[in-house]
C-alpha cells in the first residue's frame, strides 16, 4: 500500500516538479540552497500527501505547500551561504542590460525577485503564474481586498526595481 | 501592454529548470529526514521544558533538605512543588496541542500563526517559571529572615536592609542570565516568522 501511495506519489511530483523549481529559484539564489528547499518540499509534500484529498487541484495544494515551507519551514544552512551565487552573475548581468532575449528577461525578472521580501516573493510568483486573486488570498490565508492591496504594491515595486 | 504583464509571457514560457529531478531521485527525497525549522523548535522545546528538572534532578539535595528542615520550610516547599507539578502539566498539555495543529498545507497564515502560538506557550512556560521562582524565592528569604536560628547566627547591629538587598541583587541576577538566555533561543527561531507574520496581516 505504502510502495503504491510512494508511486504514485513520485510519478505527480515528477510529472509537476516545474512549480517547485520556480519556488526554490524564487527564494534562493544558488544551486546547493536550490536543491536543499527542493528536498524540504518535497519531504513536506510527502508527509501532507495522505491528506489530500483533491478537493483543490494538485498544483494549487503544491504551491501552498511550497510556500509554506520556503517561508516558515525551510532553515538556511550555512553550507548554502558559503557557496557562490549562479543564477544572479550581477557583473554579467550589468554588461547585458540591452540585451533583449527572453532568456536574459528572465534573468532580470528573477534578480528583481530576489530584492523583494519573503511574502512579496510569494505575490509576485503568483501574479506571473497569472493565478486568480481568490486563489492567491486562500494560499495566502488573507482576504481578498488585501492580497489585492498587497499585490499592487508588490507590482509597483518590482516596476520600480525593473525600470529604475 | 504594461511591462509586467509582457514579462508573464516571458514567465510562463521559461524552460524547464536547469536543475531536474527523476522519479527515482524522489523515491530518494521522501526517504530523508525533515531538517525544518519546526523539528528544531520542538527539540529545544521538549529541552526547555526538561531542563529545570533535570538541574533539580542531579544536583545535591541534601543542603537544601537541611535547610529546610532547620527554617521549618518542608510544609510550603511541598505546596510549591505540587503547585509547580501542576503547571508543568497544563503547559505539556497546550504545547503538544498547538505542536499538533501545525501542518504543511495550511495556509500560509495559519501555519506561521500555529508556529508561533507554539513557541509562545514555551515563552509564557518560562516566564512562569521564572515568576514562581522569583516568589518561592522572596517567601524563603522572608522565612529565613525573620528565624531566630538566623538572626542567632547574624553579628549583631547587623542592617536587616543590608542583607535584604545583597540577597534579592545575587538572586535577580540570577533570574536575569536565565532570561537572557532563553530570549536569544526565542529570537533566534522566530525572528523571521515574526517579520513574516506581520507582513502578511498589514492591511487585515
Amino acid at each position: 500500500m505504502t510502495q503504491e501511495l510512494e508511486n504514485k506519489f513520485a510519478g505527480e511530483l515528477e510529472k509537476n516538479q516545474g512549480i517547485i523549481h520556480k519556488v526554490c529559484r524564487t527564494y534562493t539564489n544558488n544551486d546547493a540552497a536550490h536543491k536543499d528547499l527542493f528536498q524540504e518540499i518535497t519531504i513536506q509534500l510527502w508527509k501532507a500527501y495522505p491528506k489530500f484529498r483533491g478537493d483543490s487541484k494538485f498544483s494549487t495544494w503544491m504551491y501552498r505547500v511550497a510556500f509554506n515551507t520556503a517561508i516558515s519551514l525551510y532553515r538556511k544552512s550555512k553550507r548554502n551561504i558559503e557557496t557562490t551565487q549562479i543564477y544572479d552573475n550581477l557583473k554579467e548581468l550589468e554588461y547585458q542590460d540591452y540585451d533583449d532575449s527572453k532568456d536574459n528577461q528572465l534573468k532580470l525578472l528573477y534578480k528583481a525577485i530576489h530584492s523583494l521580501n519573503d511574502i512579496e516573493k510569494a505575490l509576485a510568483l503568483l501574479y506571473l503564474e497569472d493565478k486568480s486573486y481568490k486563489e492567491i488570498a486562500i494560499t495566502l490565508g488573507i482576504s481578498e481586498v488585501n492580497a489585492r492591496v498587497k499585490m499592487n504594491r508588490t507590482k509597483t515595486k518590482l516596476k520600480n526595481i525593473l525600470n529604475p | 501592454m504594461d511591462h509586467l504583464e509582457k514579462l508573464k509571457g516571458v514567465w510562463q514560457d521559461q524552460n524547464d529548470s536547469a536543475i531536474k529531478f527523476t522519479k527515482s531521485d524522489i523515491f530518494g527525497m521522501i526517504q530523508k529526514k525533515s531538517s525544518s525549522v519546526v523539528k528544531w523548535i520542538l527539540i529545544v522545546s521538549i529541552i526547555e521544558f526538561i531542563l529545570p528538572n533535570l538541574l533539580l534532578l542531579f544536583t545535591d539535595n541534601t543542603a537544601s533538605k537541611k535547610l529546610y528542615e532547620t527554617y521549618g520550610l518542608n510544609g510550603i516547599m511541598l505546596n510549591y512543588t505540587i503547585l509547580y507539578v501542576i503547571i508543568i502539566i497544563g503547559f505539556i498539555y497546550y504545547f503538544y496541542k498547538n505542536y499538533k495543529n501545525i501542518s504543511a498545507d495550511n495556509s500560509v497564515k495559519e501555519l506561521l500563526h500555529s508556529i508561533i502560538l507554539t513557541r509562545k506557550t514555551v515563552k509564557y512556560y518560562i516566564n512562569t517559571n521564572l515568576t514562581l521562582a522569583a516568589i518561592i524565592g522572596l517567601h524563603v528569604f522572608y522565612k529565613v529572615f525573620n528565624s531566630k536560628v538566623f538572626m542567632d547566627k547574624l553579628p549583631e547591629n547587623t542592617n536587616m536592609l543590608t542583607v535584604w538587598a545583597t540577597a534579592i541583587t545575587v538572586f535577580a541576577i540570577v533570574l536575569f542570565l536565565f532570561w537572557c538566555v532563553y530570549k536569544i533561543v526565542y529570537g533566534f527561531f522566530l525572528r523571521k516568522l515574526n517579520r513574516n507574520y506581520k507582513e502578511l496581516l498589514k492591511n487585515e
